[in-house]
């Protein structure tokens, strides 16, 4: 089995959204801390888009719905990227659901 | 070489409207386009909804086959999780990677399920995005911060979706405000037609489409402004002023139309195109409501029954199943656009629902239940004119994916999958709702001049589209060259190519079935084979 470096993932996790940072009006430095609501003022679709964006540059098909589904039905108060971070260290290397 | 082909996509365009607005002026353009062309319906998908339509069009392959169904899609085969669709869903090759593979640039606008965008040789901006993201799901990835230095006025926001505002007005919220509804399209559109105008003349392509999607989106709220039938014999002045307002965005698209046929000069096509027609709808039939009363569905505890003046058209918030009882519950529908209705079936996506063994019998009892029980209360008429089984409309490999059942509403409506106080409400005004009958004008070389075509399918587009551009028809398109609107000499001098089959796309993993050596037939070959199908006399 693969084994999924987190040190490496969180990196290339926090270069994608540090690359979109500026045209996102975020001025504070992007960390496993900061909350996609209520930090990166994401809605949603945001979030969903984030999936898509993790899924292309891990090239792997993610269960990111059942993932924000979850948070929503637990009633967490905001995702971190910390949660994401532990989301993909729990998938990326036993994806599902690609199609065939 | 030919010249370019521009696929002009209008979403949800009827000819209703559209020779409606020709006649009374508001787009002499398209009436120049039309008498020139050739024109005819495109039927739609079934059902007729944006994303298996759209992706059909540029596949020219049916919702079974690319995969895409509907606006929501099982996470996996055995997901209980719905996400919305995307480019990864998409399970054949669009015609931008056809003829991009082939050495002809491509460009592709606003078309739903292209994000992350596919890395053609063109580019590629994905419609259905949120503007945080338009930037990262483009392609190449340097293009959005190239349009913003070089387009006067770019503004990523204005261009991207923004589902909050959407949602508000598609649930009626906006429903009094009809003008700011009006101004956003118009707004957006310009984003759009710039970055066409702009890559048309620096970044030429030899095949390019953009959709402009401001048409469904007025249709829907607007309908009884637009559709010439419902005009009042004595409309108010605020009918008048709002209709003038519509007007302005139609007028805005003809110049755009008529630009664009500039660019393609005198050797280039273009098609205008839609996804699907329109209509209008005055009931809301709740399904889960009628599923409900029929002993089929459990709500879960504490789901409230929706707001008797909610205006809801679709909704398309991810959609969890907890809404529902699931252990008690034998069928339900989780999308309006859809139509569809779901049996779950223990095993598949988890220990709920009927057996194996009982599926095909409980899934006739229901398709009996549908036609005979669903019937309008005060004249016992049915309010189901249709209903399919996903091997009638979803054919393919994909097939999995899509619901057990698609339903066609006898007003063509879509349903809503709330909980209502009752199965069927009548609407407090008419709104638009989806038409299987859209739109097909081709334009161009060797086009025939104010000929009416036969209806033709969206699966048809793809390889007419590629037929214009002067490169070969793959063989595993579904749809036809559409051959009666082009003349008898241009087909004489152009004469069609059946090509290798489709490549599958790059994010999925290799089938080895497919992956045999293409052996290239013979010129009279290909002919027989072309007559065959009806390409050519």
């Amino acid at each position: 089995m693969k084994v999924v470096d987190r040190d490496k993932v969180r990196n290339e996790l926090l270069t994608i959204l540090t690359e979109l940072r500026e045209d996102w009006e975020y001025s504070n430095e992007i960390t496993e801390q900061t909350g996609i609501f209520s930090d990166l003022e994401f809605e949603s679709i945001d979030a969903v888009a984030l999936g898509s964006a993790v899924e292309e540059h891990f090239d792997q098909s993610l269960p990111f719905a059942e993932f924000l589904i979850k948070a929503g039905e637990r009633q967490v108060k905001d995702i971190t990227i910390g949660d994401l971070l532990d989301f993909l260290m729990a998938n990326l290397d036993g994806a599902k659901g690609r199609p065939k | 070489m030919s010249g370019p082909v521009i696929l002009f996509g209008l979403d949800g365009a009827t000819f209703t409207v559209l020779d409606d607005l020709v006649r009374k002026g508001v787009m002499p353009c398209l009436g120049r386009f039309m008498a020139s062309g050739a024109r005819g319906t495109l039927l739609s998908t079934v059902p007729p909804l944006t994303p298996p339509a759209w992706t059909t069009l540029v596949t020219g392959r049916t919702p079974g086959h690319h995969g895409i169904t509907n606006f929501l899609q099982y996470e996996s085969d055995d997901s209980r999780y719905l996400r919305l669709v995307t480019s990864r869903e998409l399970c054949c090759e669009t015609i931008w990677s056809i003829a991009s593979r082939q050495g002809r640039r491509a460009g592709s606008l606003n078309f739903v399920a292209h994000n992350p965008a596919p890395k053609i040789n063109g580019y590629v901006i994905p419609g259905w995005v949120p503007w945080r993201w338009v930037k990262k799901h483009s392609h190449p990835a340097d293009l959005i911060d190239r349009l913003k230095g070089e387009i006067p006025g770019f503004d990523v926001r204005e261009l991207a979706l923004d589902l909050k505002v959407e949602q508000k007005a598609i649930a009626g919220e906006m429903i009094e405000d009809y003008e700011s509804w009006i101004d956003l399209h118009i707004r957006r559109e310009p984003q759009w037609f710039n970055i066409l105008r702009y890559q048309m003349k620096h970044d030429p392509c030899a095949l390019v489409g953009v959709v402009f999607d401001g048409v469904d989106k007025l249709q829907h709220l607007l309908w009884e402004h637009l559709d010439p039938n419902m005009e009042p014999q004595s409309p108010s002045e605020d009918f008048l002023r709002i209709r003038r307002h519509c007007w302005d965005y139609f007028r805005q698209l003809d110049r755009f139309l008529e630009e664009t046929v500039k660019s393609a000069g005198p050797d280039g096509h273009v098609f205008v195109v839609s996804d699907h027609g329109f209509t209008g709808s005055g009931e809301t039939l709740f399904i889960n409501t009628w599923l409900e009363q029929q002993g089929y569905l459990t709500w879960a505890p504490g789901v409230e029954v929706a707001p008797d003046n909610s205006h809801e058209l679709l909704e398309r918030r991810p959609y969890n199943l907890s809404a529902l009882e699931l252990s008690k519950t034998r069928a339900y529908a989780h999308s309006p656009g859809s139509n569809g209705i779901c049996i779950p079936v223990k095993g598949d996506r988890g220990d709920v629902g009927v057996t194996p063994e009982e599926y095909e019998s409980f899934r006739a009892e229901l398709v009996n239940a549908l036609r005979r029980r669903c019937v309008d209360p005060e004249t016992q008429e049915p309010l189901i004119a249709d209903v399919w089984t996903r091997e009638e409309v979803f054919h393919g490999p994909r097939m999995g994916l899509a619901p057990d059942l698609t339903v066609g509403l006898r007003d063509n409506g879509f349903f809503s999958v709330l909980r209502g106080s009752q199965a069927l409400k009548r609407r407090p005004m008419v709104i638009g709702t989806h038409h299987p009958a859209g739109v097909l004008i081709v334009h161009g070389p060797g086009v025939r001049e104010g000929a009416t075509l036969q209806p033709a399918q969206l699966a048809d587009v793809a390889p007419t589209a590629l037929y214009a551009l002067g490169l070969p028809i793959p063989e595993d398109l579904e749809g036809s060259l559409v051959t009666e609107a082009f003349t008898p000499e241009y087909l004489a001098e152009h004469s069609p190519i059946c090509g290798p089959a489709t490549v599958r796309p790059a994010h999925l993993p290799p089938d080895e079935s497919r992956d045999r050596a293409y052996e290239p037939e013979s010129e009279a070959e290909v002919l027989m084979r072309l007559r065959a199908l009806g390409y050519v006399e």
